[in-house]
Parts: structure tokens; sequence; C-alpha cells
């Protein structure tokens, strides 16, 4: 069984949010839903100051406080590595989201289809569409997946149940790269197995000094940064994103 | 030709205008927060105040679960009370408690609604929650020893503690005898009965006396194990739980019991020796949770992480300071009066009166202290600080669930004694007296 | 199944009461069931090719259509200029695809005109008939008063190019706003079409001037190719620093940042040129024999000929041969040049051009631009220094077989050079590379993709200036004798034509891709003049704020389904054409341009015959024989392509790029990169150091009794000056400056969703030191007013000021983008544009006619 994990090159990264767009459009999350996330720091004082970039995924954490708390089991850990939702499980009690240390679940605060940015109800566009919401939604999503044949794949599901990056469980199971990691313009994200001694992530960890975000919490994530040092408290974040549902 | 109606003890099975007019407010509240509750059903949560921690900059859980913590919390009051009555031997003290059992059944009733409110798909959790129910969650002590094992044990407990009760009043003739008739089971209240019966609740009450301390314990668990949120991961969290839970029951029993005494007017039962004693229950529950209060205060002030110093700034000088302070002088000043009547041993019923409804203010403004900044001042990550206010549906939900507890209060009340009905009430005599007097 | 859960519902709403009850029986517990594995429905995957519709580089992208609907925009991998990657807009666009607020029908206006407008949706044929109708009109009256105004377009303009010379309209662009004042500068002093930009495969050293790397495009290009080339240069150690006063552009790609003092970039490049020829690191054998350094000017400015007057060509240009010790022309066989020295020939005095320019230089010391540019003299030394050791000078390297000069320094510019001194700030941070010999070199100075010499090479050289009556951007003006053909200075023009001696004003406008009133400088001069059209027609997918305020007719463009092409591809490294293939019919009533082209071109009576649109389009396409359209049929835009693809020896035709998207031709071989690897190298010319020809205009401006105002910058040599704004008086104490965002292209994106969620609001970035010192807290709402140095006039807006430790206490900044598309619901509140607050101007404008977007401002809390 593979083991995954996500490598992102600090160095590389400029802070475009090209991932974050991407994860939108391929897991159709709804509005202010930003699995990926990229913070824009600044540090310093002018003149002597320093911008940097930083991407934020769920970090699938080995030791998942989200996981341990979740009274129906809804949150869990693949074998895989993968911290997957069930949907169609989930409670939506939100105990996962205050016990994740990184801010990276979102809950269905409305029901999906009404929150996907605009009104898509639309008579011309139906005809061409079929009233699909929204209109580039991705069918790969609506089906189970894993050997536990649960419903993890994509967002917008329901309203009231919590969601959160997936790896892009069914990329990864068709044996792509999730869809952040593709796209990415600088190369600055990977996506691999770390029990392949080949495979890029070990590689680029082998290569290079790395560090994963608030490792003191002992929540062991799957996500690695190199070239860079993790903020620290006197990192502000510029041109943040406060979206609202 | 004279009707005959018979009467039963403390007004119950009769409702005057007033209580009409009571029951129809209440009412009037609960169906508020049912349409708030519709509303929320409808639309989603999006129609509350909370939103998600980080890049939405809010708190995904709000008034709903600062007010699950509160009323399981003041839920402490009846069965400490019953169970002390029963393993201490408070003679004087029996007649708050029943009323003292009843509260606690009702705070955790609302307690259990309270949940319901906040869980984005409600009736899945009523199903999932057994289904799948998961032990190593914090949750699953909330759900399975403090909704449904404390729940259970105090209805047990209220249920055997009524008997003795229902069994003289089923003597009654009325419409509610039937109720009392299976109420008391057979029960008949002789001496044999009498003492297995005590012995029951006395095991009972020595068995529910370690769950209630689990059972808060594990409400603070649900915060206190919670690496990932500044303000929240301490071990003082469960057993400061156990004592603010305390402080609320206790004072809300005070409350209840005073207004009891005026509206069924029986200063005599519930004599002003039951009040000194609440009174000085109350304080030293108070002062054990102040000291809490300021052991908490240094360690996270004086040499925390940067991320609890952050939380404690907005608790003791930013945004919350308010809310903070109002809060901790709520249970400064009441311990002040109370420990001054104390030390004069001159009681003063209204002051304490004013004091237990002081202190559970206080205990709502620190629930809320305790769950809402830690998620939008206590991110890890450099989100920047969140808001959360809370909207008209969280208010009205949380008043409809006040207006219910009041109504289940008030209809019990109605239907059963609240005190435990004196032999001599109940006597065919007394039962004639009280028609007389009609 | 998910709609007819949806329809219960709505019945069950209906039901009043059981609404709840519904939820929870039937919607809550449903979704506990898991659907059986494989269940779905056999998916119809398709991919198809076509490119980004949004940027400027027009990205490849592959469109995943399922079931004939298009669900995702991916990159495609194969592109050289994105190889598999998009940015942002990039991906987001999907959404615009279909975004019902676009404009879904033409529409005809029922209103006045300067105003929000209201409409009326009418049928193509009565939209077509009515613009038709009036262009057809204006035509027969004079072609020259049908304007039509692109703005940044992406593709090959070829179609839009055939338009204007079938319909003989006045032509105008977007440049001016843009780079054009790099572009005139580059064009006039190297002959290459472009502005500045690195060979990143070699350089080692690079000034990023003004580069918004981590947001916007350098040269030419849109965003994601130069970043790309950028990390791989720097993983192989190339150093980066940074001249621009804000860091958020460069992020953390900055090895050094110097935070220069808005406009004042000329000084510096004067002083870094100052110090290379004081320290002696420059590249004699390239000055020598590849510019007019030594060329021999007389004392009146002008080269030293050798013909004598009176005969019909213009001499040689005479250099001082060191060898034989006498004056010959600059091109005599094993002539050996002076580059200093002063001597006297046929009596005069002569100083070779590099010798005055050595002089000229001599005041321009690194303390003297520290003053000005606010950076440290040692620090401007240090660079000069570091620029000196990097270059190598005299070092070769073998490419392609070919052993070329080797100087890996270069400079990134771009947008900056749109500031009041643009023109000459750009000749001189070209020449500043000149010195050290990098410019076409290898890991050196590269301005356009390939080698090729602009036509305006000569032209700029022989402009010929007129007297009135001039046509409206005053080309051939004594007032912009070097001219973009600036909107701004029609404007004025439109306002005040007796002023400027043009004797009619426009009355018909076509705004093809253009946006106007937001995206310019000077938004209430552009308002004012826009009244003046009696006439507007906009072809556009969205009701973009000029159409809505002036356009009596909108055509509704389709956004990416159309055909669009032929598109270069190349990433300056790997040559490659790309199609932009409709990945679905277009949506609504929207329509491909070349088709809404080709109709009013019919209707209007100009589509057919040898002068016809078809015509024009053969020879934009370079369609000949069997391969040029029928000038009697109008054709499918599919079968233009076609034939053209044919053309191109390609068999399949268009289905080719259906099929595959991009035609990669392979790697740009070295001889046609690099000028250095022609024969001879640059094709003999001889960049100019020294701007002869300048000195010429300014002398004939002179004459023709123009003002100081638009005579004073043109000199042969870039010559600093102090700037119009700093004429404010001093409570206007800030710079405010502007820049783009990695979320929005122009105009075009603010009202897409998924972008504008990202960056929902127009702020003003200002140091917290400056803000403090006004009480404004970070987040605070403030005025910014601006002010005009020379009218007075004053002008302001509201904005949320947002705190920036990396840009300069005096500066402040606002991103473009902001408040264009009308009634959309995402661009409702996203605040003002800042180019409100810029002045289009005399004093403001370059030399070239182009705008700064530079003004002085006050700013204070609201
Ligand atoms: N303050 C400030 N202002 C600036 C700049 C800055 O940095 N700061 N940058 C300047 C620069 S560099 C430039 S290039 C200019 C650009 O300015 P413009 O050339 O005006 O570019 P846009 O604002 O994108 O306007 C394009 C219009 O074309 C429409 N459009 C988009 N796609 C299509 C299409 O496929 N077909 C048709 N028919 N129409 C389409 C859009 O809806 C929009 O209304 O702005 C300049 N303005
Ligand atoms: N995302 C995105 N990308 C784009 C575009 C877009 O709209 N959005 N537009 C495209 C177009 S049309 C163009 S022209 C290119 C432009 O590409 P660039 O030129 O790279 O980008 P701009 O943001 O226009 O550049 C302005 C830069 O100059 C700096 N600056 C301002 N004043 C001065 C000054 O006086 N001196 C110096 N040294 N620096 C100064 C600003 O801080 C900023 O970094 O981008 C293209 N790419
Ligand atoms: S797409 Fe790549 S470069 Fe852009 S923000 Fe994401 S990780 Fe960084
Ligand atoms: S990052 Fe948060 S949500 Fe993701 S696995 Fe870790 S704890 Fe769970
Ligand atoms: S919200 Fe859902 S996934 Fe998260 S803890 Fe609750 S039930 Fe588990
Ligand atoms: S891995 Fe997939 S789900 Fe996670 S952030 Fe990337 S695109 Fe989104
Ligand atoms: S860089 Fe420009 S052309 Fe490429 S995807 Fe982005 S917007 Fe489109
Ligand atoms: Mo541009």
């Amino acid at each position: 069984m593979a083991r995954y994990a996500m490598v992102i090159d600090l160095e590389r990264c400029t802070g475009c949010r090209a991932c974050v767009e991407a994860c939108k459009v391929e897991n159709n999350t709804p509005t202010a839903n930003l699995w990926m996330y990229v913070f824009r720091f600044e540090e310093g004082e002018y003149p002597n100051t320093h911008v940097w970039f930083m991407p934020r995924p769920c970090m699938h954490c080995d030791n998942a406080p989200c996981v341990k708390v979740c009274p129906v089991g809804a949150r869990y850990k693949r074998l895989d590595g993968l911290t997957a939702t069930d949907w169609e499980r989930c409670i939506g009690c939100r105990y996962c989201e205050v016990a994740c240390p990184y801010g990276v679940n979102y809950f269905n605060w409305k029901d999906p289809a009404e929150n996907y940015y605009l009104d898509w109800n639309d008579e011309d566009l139906a005809a061409v569409t079929g009233g699909t919401t929204p209109p580039y939604r991705n069918p790969d999503l609506d089906q189970p997946y894993g050997s536990e044949q649960r419903r993890v794949a994509g967002g917008g599901r329901a309203k009231g149940v919590i969601e959160k990056c997936t790896f892009c469980v069914h990329r990864v199971e068709q044996g792509l790269l999730p869809a952040c990691v593709a796209n990415c313009p600088l190369f600055a994200l990977h996506f691999g197995d770390l029990d392949d001694p080949n495979s890029t992530v070990s590689r680029l960890l082998r290569r290079k000094p790395s560090f994963r975000l608030l490792e003191e919490q002992g929540t062991q994530p799957r996500v690695y940064y190199i070239g860079g040092k993790p903020p620290t408290t006197e990192t502000r974040q510029i041109e943040e994103v406060k979206a609202r549902v | 030709m004279t009707v005959r109606t018979e009467r039963l003890p403390y007004g119950v099975g009769r409702l005057t205008g007033g209580w009409y007019v009571l029951i129809g407010v209440l009412l009037a509240f609960v169906v508020l927060g049912l349409y708030a509750y519709s509303r929320q059903l409808a639309v989603g949560e999006a129609v509350t105040g909370m939103r998600d921690i980080g890049t939405m900059g809010g708190a995904t859980w709000g008034l709903y679960v600062a007010f699950v913590v509160y009323f399981v919390g003041v839920s402490f009051a009846g069965i400490t009370v019953a169970a002390l009555i029963r393993l201490m031997n408070l003679e004087f003290l029996k007649p708050i408690a029943r009323m003292a059992e009843v509260l606690t059944v009702i705070a955790l009733i609302l307690g259990a609604f309270s949940i319901l409110a906040d869980v984005g798909r409600p009736l899945r959790a009523i199903l999932n929650l057994f289904r799948y129910a998961r032990p190593q969650s914090p949750f699953f002590g909330t759900f399975t020893l403090v909704i449904s094992g404390y729940l259970f044990a105090s209805l047990v407990y209220l249920y055997l503690d009524g008997r003795r009760d229902a069994a003289l009043l089923a003597r009654i003739p009325g419409k509610l005898q039937g109720f009392y008739r299976a109420w008391a089971a057979g029960y008949r209240d002789t001496p044999a009965e009498r003492e297995r019966h005590e012995r029951a609740s006395f095991w009972l009450a020595i068995a529910i006396l370690p769950l209630l301390v689990t059972a808060h314990s594990t409400l603070g668990f649900v915060f206190g194990i919670q690496v990932g949120r500044p303000g929240w991961f301490s071990a003082l969290q469960a057993p400061g739980f156990v004592l603010l839970a305390g402080v609320s029951g206790v004072g809300l029993l005070i409350v209840i019991a005073a207004i009891l005494r005026k509206v069924l007017n029986v200063p005599d039962q519930l004599s002003p020796q039951v009040f000194r004693w609440l009174a000085n229950f109350l304080m030293v529950l108070t002062v054990a949770y102040l000291y809490f209060v300021i052991v908490e205060l240094l360690t996270t002030t004086y040499a925390a992480h940067y991320h609890e110093v952050e939380v404690s700034r907005a608790l003791l000088v930013g945004e919350y300071a308010w809310l903070y302070w109002a809060s901790l002088a709520f249970l400064v000043v009441p311990f002040l009066v109370l420990f001054a009547q104390f030390i004069t041993q001159r009681y003063n019923i209204p002051l304490i009166v004013l004091s237990g409804m002081l202190v559970n203010l206080a205990a709502i403004g620190k629930r809320y202290l305790i769950v809402v900044p830690s998620q939008t001042h206590g991110t890890l990550l450099p989100y920047g600080t969140g808001a959360y206010a809370p909207t008209w549906v969280e208010y009205s939900i949380v008043l409809g669930l006040f207006a219910l507890g009041a109504l289940l209060f008030v209809l019990f009340v109605k239907l059963f004694p609240i005190m435990e009905v004196p032999e001599t009430l109940v006597s065919e005599g007394a039962a004639q007296q009280v028609i007389e007097g009609g | 199944m998910n709609i007819t859960r949806r329809t219960f519902l709505k019945g069950s709403a209906a039901a009043g009461g059981t609404l709840i009850a519904g939820r929870l029986l039937s919607g809550e517990l449903e979704t506990l069931v898991a659907a059986p594995p494989g269940a779905s429905p056999a998916l119809a995957e398709e991919w198809v090719p076509t490119t980004c519709w949004i940027g400027k580089q027009d990205c490849g992208i592959l469109a995943r259509r399922i079931n004939g609907r298009v669900i995702s925009l991916e990159g495609h991998p194969d592109h050289p200029r994105n190889r598999g990657t998009l940015c942002p807009k990039g991906i987001a666009q999907i959404m615009a695809l279909y975004d019902p607020n676009r404009v879904k029908a033409p529409m005809i206006r029922t209103n006045e005109k300067g105003v929000p407008g209201k409409w009326r949706q009418v049928t193509w044929d009565e939209a077509l008939n009515l613009v038709a109708e009036k262009i057809k009109a204006v035509r027969q009256k004079d072609p020259r008063l049908f304007v039509w105004q692109k703005g940044r377009s992406k593709a090959k303009a070829f179609y839009d190019k055939a338009f204007v010379k079938a319909a003989g309209a006045t032509k105008l662009g977007h440049g001016t706003y843009c780079s054009d004042a790099g572009y005139r500068a580059a064009e006039y002093t190297i002959g290459l079409h472009g502005v500045l930009h690195p060979d990143f495969r070699y350089t080692r050293y690079l000034l990023c001037w003004g580069w918004n790397v981590t947001n916007a495009g350098g040269n030419k290009f849109c965003w994601l190719t130069w970043p790309q080339q950028l990390i791989q240069a720097r993983e192989r150690g190339m150093k980066m620093v940074v001249i621009d006063p804000r860091l958020r552009s460069a992020g953390h790609f900055a090895d050094e940042w110097l935070p220069i003092r808005p406009g004042t970039d000329l000084a510096l490049a004067l002083a870094l040129c100052s110090t290379l020829v004081e320290q002696g690191t420059i590249d004699r054998a390239y000055l020598q024999n590849h510019t007019n350094a030594p060329f021999l000017v007389k004392e009146d400015g002008f080269f030293l000929r050798a013909a004598p007057e009176g005969e019909e060509e213009e001499g040689k240009p005479l250099v001082w041969d060191e060898a034989s010790g006498q004056a010959v022309p600059f091109d005599t066989e094993g002539v050996q040049p002076a580059l200093e020295g002063e001597f006297t020939v046929q009596n005069s005095k002569v100083k070779p051009a590099f010798q005055v320019f050595k002089e000229h230089l001599a005041s321009y010391t690194p303390e003297w631009a520290a003053e000005v540019c606010d950076i440290p003299a040692d620090i401007i030394r240090r660079i000069a220094r570091e620029l000196g050791e990097n270059a190598r000078i005299g070092s070769t390297i073998v490419v392609d077989g070919i052993t070329l000069p080797y100087r890996p320094v270069a400079i990134m510019a771009y947008h900056m050079t749109q500031q009041e001194l643009g023109f000459q700030a750009a000749r001189a941070m070209i020449m500043l590379m000149m010195l050290l010999g990098a410019i076409e070199a290898v890991g050196g100075q590269r301005i356009d993709l390939t080698w090729k010499i602009h036509k305006n090479w000569e032209k700029l050289d022989r402009v010929e200036i007129k007297d009135p009556p001039y046509n409206i951007y005053l080309k051939d003006s004594k007032f912009f004798p070097i001219n973009s053909g600036s909107p701004s200075v029609m404007a004025k023009v439109m306002l005040e034509p007796e002023k400027y001696g043009v004797d009619y004003t426009p009355e018909v406008l076509m705004l093809h891709m253009v946006n106007p009133m937001p995206s310019f400088t000077d938004e209430p001069l552009h308002m004012e003049a826009y009244k003046q059209f009696k006439f507007v027609v906009a072809i556009d997918p969205w009701l973009s704020k000029t159409a809505d305020l002036f356009a009596d007719v909108v055509l509704p463009a389709a956004t990416i389904e159309k055909y669009e092409g032929p598109i270069k591809a190349s990433d300056q490294y790997t040559d490659a054409v790309a199609f932009r293939i409709p990945p679905m019919n277009p949506l609504f009533q929207s329509r491909g341009e070349i088709e809404i082209y080709m109709d009013i071109a019919e209707r209007a009576g100009f589509l057919y015959g040898e002068k016809g649109y078809l015509a024009h389009l053969n020879k934009e396409l370079k369609l000949k024989d069997e391969f040029a359209l029928p000038l009697d049929r109008k054709p499918s835009v599919r079968e233009i392509f076609d034939r053209w693809a044919r053309a191109q020896g390609i068999e399949e035709g268009v289905a080719f790029f259906e099929k595959n998207g991009v035609k990669v031709k392979g790697p740009v071989p070295a001889k046609k990169y690099y000028g250095y690897a022609q024969e001879p190298p640059f094709n003999g010319i001889r960049h100019r150091l020294y701007g002869e020809s300048l000195l010429r205009y300014r002398q004939i401006m002179q004459e023709k009794g123009a003002d100081e105002i638009y005579w004073r910058d043109y000199t042969p040599l870039p010559t600093w000056r102090p700037l119009t704004m700093d004429q404010s008086p001093p409570e206007y104490d800030l710079y405010l400056i502007s820049f783009k965002k990695i979320e929005f292209k122009q105009s075009r994106a603010s009202q897409i969703p998924l972008l504008a969620e990202l960056a929902p609001q127009q702020y003003l970035e200002i140091n917290p030191k400056t803000a403090r010192e006004r009480g404004i807290a970070d987040g605070d709402e403030v005025w910014v007013e601006s002010h005009n140095a020379l009218t007075g006039e004053t002008r302001r807006v509201k904005v949320v000021a947002r705190y920036r430790e990396s840009i300069r206490p005096d500066t402040v900044g606002m991103p473009h983008h902001y408040g264009e598309v009308a009634r959309h619901p995402w661009a409702k509140g996203q605040g003002p544009t800042a180019n409100v607050l810029f002045f289009g101007t005399e004093g403001y404008l370059t030399n070239t006619a182009d705008a700064t977007f530079h003004v002085k401002v006050r700013v204070y809390k609201a």
C-alpha cells in the first residue's frame, strides 16, 4: 500500500493561487471553501522586508486530531495515508474543525447548490448544461472510493456536512496527480509515495532539508515543506482571503 | 349540593389564569425558537453567525455549543444536591431535592437539544451517534455519559424518589390518579418497601457522584485535550468544568427554589436554612472556581506560548474584555456578598437569589468565552483574527430552549408535587381539609 | 437523482408545514445509503485543445468535456508557454464561459449616453443592420471619422487589422497605456520590437526593473512563461536584484531589493552607466563595431558626414580611424574607430558620440542619483561593479556550434516604462546594457523573442514633422512626432481640435476588446471625449463600463468558445503555433469576432472584391493561390483557418489543431535567436547609442513653435530633469503607483467570481509608518487625492488602506483591474479604478504620447 505525501517547495512558489483555483474547479467546492489556500506573508520592517508564500492544503496528518475526535468515524485515515471524510456519515458536528490546528476544514453552511457563486438557474444555460450546478460539475466525484467504498471525493456534497482537501482521492486512485499539483505553474507542488524510494517526493526529501507545519503538535503531517522556514509569530499575512458565504 | 373537587398539594393539577398566561408566553418563545430552527433547517447554518475557522475568519462553534456546556453544567445541581442529601442525610434539604432533580433532567434535555441545534445533520446525528459511536472521541463522553447515562440515571433517581409521593397521591381520586398509580407502580410505602427503596437510591446516589464528575470532566475534555486550540488545551479544563457546572447549577437551583417558595407560598418548607446551606455551598464552589480562574490567568499570561497570550489578550484587554470582566465581576461580587453573609451569619434571601442569578450570567459568559475566542483568536497559523456574532436565529433558538425548559418545569410542577409531600398533607383528613379550604 | 430530490423538496415546501419533515425524512436519511459502486452511467469524455481566452500569451489548454459539457480547463502539456499548467485566471475562466451575466444577445440602447444604459434586446439582424448602416454612412463622408479601438487583444491581430484596413478606419490601440514608451525606445535604439528581457537559459545576473514577477507579465508575456524560466535560472544560480518601489512584485525571488523612488529610473540608469564608464567595464568592441558610439558628433550635436551638402543622399557618418589618424566613413574596411577624444575635422571640432556620452554622464554620479532615486551611492556603485563583473566582457560561448559573445547580465522591464520620462528611461536602460555589450549576446539583453529588425527602426529615424492639419492622434505633428497613437491624445483633440491643429473629429467608434473608461489613465478626460461620438458599438462578452456608458449597440462576443488564431506559442526557446478552438458552441447568442466582422463588412458593403475584408484577410494571413479565400463568397471561420493551415503545409488543415491544439516546430536555433549570430552580426545595423534624429525633431519642433513641454525630452542622449509631478505643492507628499494582480487580467477578469473571491476589493497599499503619521489604521477607509501640477486640478477616490512594510514610505500603490464590468453581481462594490487619479494631460505624457501611471497624492482618513 502506498503512503502518499505532498512536498511543497517554498523556494518556487510565487503565491499565484492557481492551485487554489485548480482545486476549486476540480473538486467543485462552493463559495468560500478554500481546501487549498495560499498564504502571502510579509516579515520585517521597511526596508528590511521579506515577502513569501505558503500553500496550505490539508496536512493529512498521521496522528490526526480531527480523526481522533470524530464521534462517528466519518473522518478517518485510509491505509494509503489519506485523511478522508465520509460525507454520507458526517453529522456536521464540526468537532474535527475545532480540533484541527491548521484551519483546513470547511462546513457546508448552506445547501451547496445555492452556494456556487452565481445563480446558475438560467434557462438559456440549462438548455446547454441540463441545469447542472455548477455547470462545470465533475462527475468523477459521484462515486464511492477506496476498498471501503465510501463517499469521500469532491466537495459541495450536502448541506450540513464537513469537507476538506481529499488529496484528490478520485484522481490519485486513477494514478493521476492531485489537481493542484498537476497544475502548479512553478512546479512547486509534488506528490507521491513515500514508500517508493524513487518517487519524486522521496528523492526531494532525501536531498533537501524539510519541515512540517506545527510539527510540535504531534500531528505528524504528510505535507512536507522544503526550501524555506515555517512562519513565525513575526509573520504577517498580506492579501489575505476572508471569504464568507 | 356541593361539588366535590379534590385538591392535590402544591397546586398540582390546578391551572389559574396566571398560569395560562405564563404557559402561553413560554409557548410563544418555544414557537419562536422552532421557527428559527426551521429557518436553519431550510437554509442551513448560514443563518447563524458561525463560520469556518481560518480563511472564513469565523468560529465554527458558537452560542449553541456554549449553551450545551451551560445546560449540562446546570444539570450538576440536581443530582449533586439530591445525592448529598441522600448520602449525608441532610433532612432539612429534602424539600429542594426534587426540584433539583427536575432541574437536572430538564437541563440535560436542553443540552441535548442544543447539540441537535448545533449539528449540521440532526437526524443523522441521532442515528449515527448510535450506529457509529467511537469511544475515542471526547464527544463520546458527552453523548453517552452526559446526555444518555447521566440523563438516564437522573430519570431513574427522580422516578425512584417520587414513587412514595406518587403512591400517596394515587389515593386521591382525580384525572391524574392513573398517572400517579403508574408512577407508584405498586409501591405502597410499607416500611419494608421504604427500606428497600432507601437502599436503592442510596447506592444510586453513590454511583451517580463519580458519574457526575466524569461526565462534567469529559465535557471539559472536549476542549481540554485539543492541542490545536490555544486557550483550550489545559489540564484545568476538566476540573474547571466541574466547578463552574456546580456554580451555575446551584445558583440556578437557588433562583428556582426562591421562585417556588413565593409562588407556592411555602416559606416554611423552603426555610431560610435551606437557602443558607445553598448559599454557603455556592460560596465554596465560587471561590474554588475563582481560584482556577486565577491559576489559569497566570499560566496563560505569565510565560505562555505566543498563541496562548494572543487568546488571553483578546480576553483580558481585547474584543472579549467586556464580557470577560463582566463575567468575572459576576463571580466575584456574589462571592463577596455570600462571604459577608457567611461571616456575619446574617443571610438575606433576595441577596442570595441575586447571587444565584449573577453567577449564572457569569457562567453563560464564561462558557461563551471558553468556546469562541480560541477559534477567532487562537489559530496557530497566521490567519489573522476572526470574528463571531450570533444572529437572531441563534438567540431565538437559545431563548426557545430556555422557554422550553421553563415550560417543562412549570408543567412538571402542575403534574407532580415539586417537593416531597408531607405525610399529613396526603392523609385522608388532610385532603378533606384542602377541599374545605377551597 | 439530484433534480428529483430538489423537485420533491420544492413540492413539500408548497405543502408548508411538511417542509421540515420532508427534509428530515427524505433528504437527510436518503444519503445514508451509499450508491453501489460503478452505478454511474458511462460518460463520454473528450479533450478539446484550445487556448486561454483571458491572458495575452494565450496559454495552451485542454478542455475536458463530458457528455458535451466542459468541466475543466487544464494546461496543455505540449504548449511551450505553459507546459501543462495555467495561472489562476486560466483555471477560473471556466466560470466566465457559463456566466449567465454575460451579454447574451445583441442590445440597443434606449436611453441617453453618459449614464448607465437601458437596453433593448434585439436580433442579430437588427443590430448588425444598424451598425452597418452607421459605418456605411460615415465611410461615405470620410473613413477617418470611423475610429476602431482595441485594447489588450490576444492571438494574432490579423482579422482586426484586416477589418481596419478594409474599412479605412482610424485605429487606436492600448499600447500607450501598456508599454509603448519602452517599445519605441527599443525600436529606435536597437531596432527590435519589445522592451527588455533576459536570455534566461544563460543569464546569471538580472536587474528585475519594475517587473512584477509574481503577478504580471514582464516583457511580452502574460505571466507564467517567465516565472517558469526564472526558477530554472535561479536554481542554476542566477542572482536577481529588484528595482521597484514595492517588494511584493518580485516577492521572495529578490536577492536584493532597491526600493527606488517612483519615476526616477532614468536617473538610476544614468548613474549606473556613469559608473560603468568610470570603472571601465565596457565592451569597446561592441560599441566600436555595432553601435554609433564612434560616430563623430559636431558641436551642433549632429553627426559629421562624408558627403558635402547639396547631394541627394546624406553621406555616411564619419568615425575617427586611429590607425590612419583621420576621419573615415564608419564602414571603412579595417577601420579602428576611436571612442574617446576630441578631433578637428573639416575645421570643426568633433568628438565620438561615446565621448559626448561620457561627458554627458560626468555629472550623473552615484552620489547625484542617490539624492534623486533614494538609493545609496555605494549600493549603486556595487551594483555597477557586479554588473561589470558578471558581464564577463570579452568572453565567448559556443551555442549551436556558433561562437558568440557571452554576457550573462540583463534587465527585465516592461510596463514600468510607462512613466513621465519613460522613453528616455528605457533608452538609458538599453544603453546600460549596450555599454556591457550584452545586447543580443548569449545570456544578455533580449528585446524580442527572435531576431527580427522592426520596420520602426527606419521609420522612427525618419519621422517627417509636418504642418497642421494633423490627424487625431497628432502623428507626425510638432507635438508628438514619435507617436504611439494614443487614445488620450485623441480624447484631448476631440475636446479642443483647434488647439492641436486638427480639422475633424471622429463620429463613429467601434470598441473591440477594450474598456477605456477604467483601463486608461485619466478616466474623466476620456469620459468627456467619448460623449462626443455620435455612434458607438462595442463588441464584448460583457457589458463593460465603457459600453454601459457610451455604446449605442453592444454585440455579444464569445469568450473561449470560438475560433481564433493562428497564435504564436513560442516561449522564446521553442517555436510553436496554436489555435483557439471552440470547446463548445458559443453560449447564448454570442459569436466569434471574425464572423461578426464578416457580417458587418458584408452589410456595410466592403466584404467582397479586391479591396474588401476577404482580400485583406488573405493579405494578413498570407493566403495565396489555391489557399486564398475566394473574394465573392463568405467563408466559415473554420474554412479560413483550414486554408491557412494547409498553406502552412499542414495537410490535415485546421483539423490538426482541433486534434492537437499546438504545433511545436522545435527549438529556436541560435541563428534565428541571437542578433549576434547573424551574418553580419545584427544584419549590419548600428545600434543608436546617440539619438541624432531626436535632436533633429527637437529643432524642427522648436522651429514650428511648439511649447517647450513638447520638445524638451527630445534629446540625443537621455537627460534627467525634475518630474512634473514633483511640482505639486508639498501637501501632496506621496507618490501613487499602480500594478497588476495575479488574480485579474486588466478589466477582463474581476467579475469572474472564483477570482473576485480571492481579491474582492480595491485597496491602497501604504507603509505603516506613513499611515500612522496620518492616524490611519490598517483597514481604514481613506481618501486618495491626486493633484495635477500644471493645471491644479485635484481628484479623489475613497479606498481601504492596507498596511505594507514592503513599500516605500513615500509611495502608495493601487492595483489596476477594479470597477469595470457593469451590473455583474461580483463586480459590484469592488471599488474605484486608480485611473481616475492619473492625468493624461501635458506633463504627464511622455514624448512618445504615452501615459504615466504616477502622480502625487495626499492620503487622509475618510
Ligand atoms: N491603473 C492602471 N491602469 C492600467 C494598467 C495598470 O497597470 N494600472 N495597465 C495598463 C495596461 S498594461 C494595459 S495593456 C491596459 C489594458 O486595457 P484594455 O486594453 O482596455 O484591457 P481590458 O481592460 O482587459 O479591456 C478589455 C475589454 O475587452 C473585453 N474582452 C475580453 N475578452 C474579449 C473577447 O474575447 N472579445 C471581445 N470582443 N472583447 C473581449 C473585456 O470584457 C473588456 O471589456 O490597461 C492599462 N491600464
Ligand atoms: N495577472 C496579470 N498579468 C498580466 C496582466 C494583468 O492584467 N494581470 N497584464 C499583462 C499586460 S497587458 C502587461 S503590459 C504586463 C505588465 O507586466 P509588468 O510590467 O511586469 O507588471 P506591472 O504590474 O504592470 O508592472 C508594474 C511594476 O512596476 C513597479 N513600478 C511602478 N512604478 C515604478 C517606478 O517608477 N519604477 C520602477 N522601477 N518600478 C515601478 C510596480 O511596483 C510593479 O511592480 O502584464 C501582463 N500580465
Ligand atoms: S500554484 Fe504553485 S506557485 Fe502558485 S501558489 Fe500554488 S503552489 Fe504556489
Ligand atoms: S490537517 Fe487538520 S483536517 Fe487535515 S488531517 Fe490534519 S488535523 Fe485532520
Ligand atoms: S463534522 Fe463530521 S467529520 Fe467532523 S467530527 Fe463531526 S461527524 Fe466527524
Ligand atoms: S490535493 Fe486535491 S483536494 Fe487537496 S488541495 Fe490539492 S486539489 Fe485540492
Ligand atoms: S498566464 Fe495569461 S494566458 Fe496564461 S493562463 Fe494565465 S491568463 Fe491565460
Ligand atoms: Mo499591457
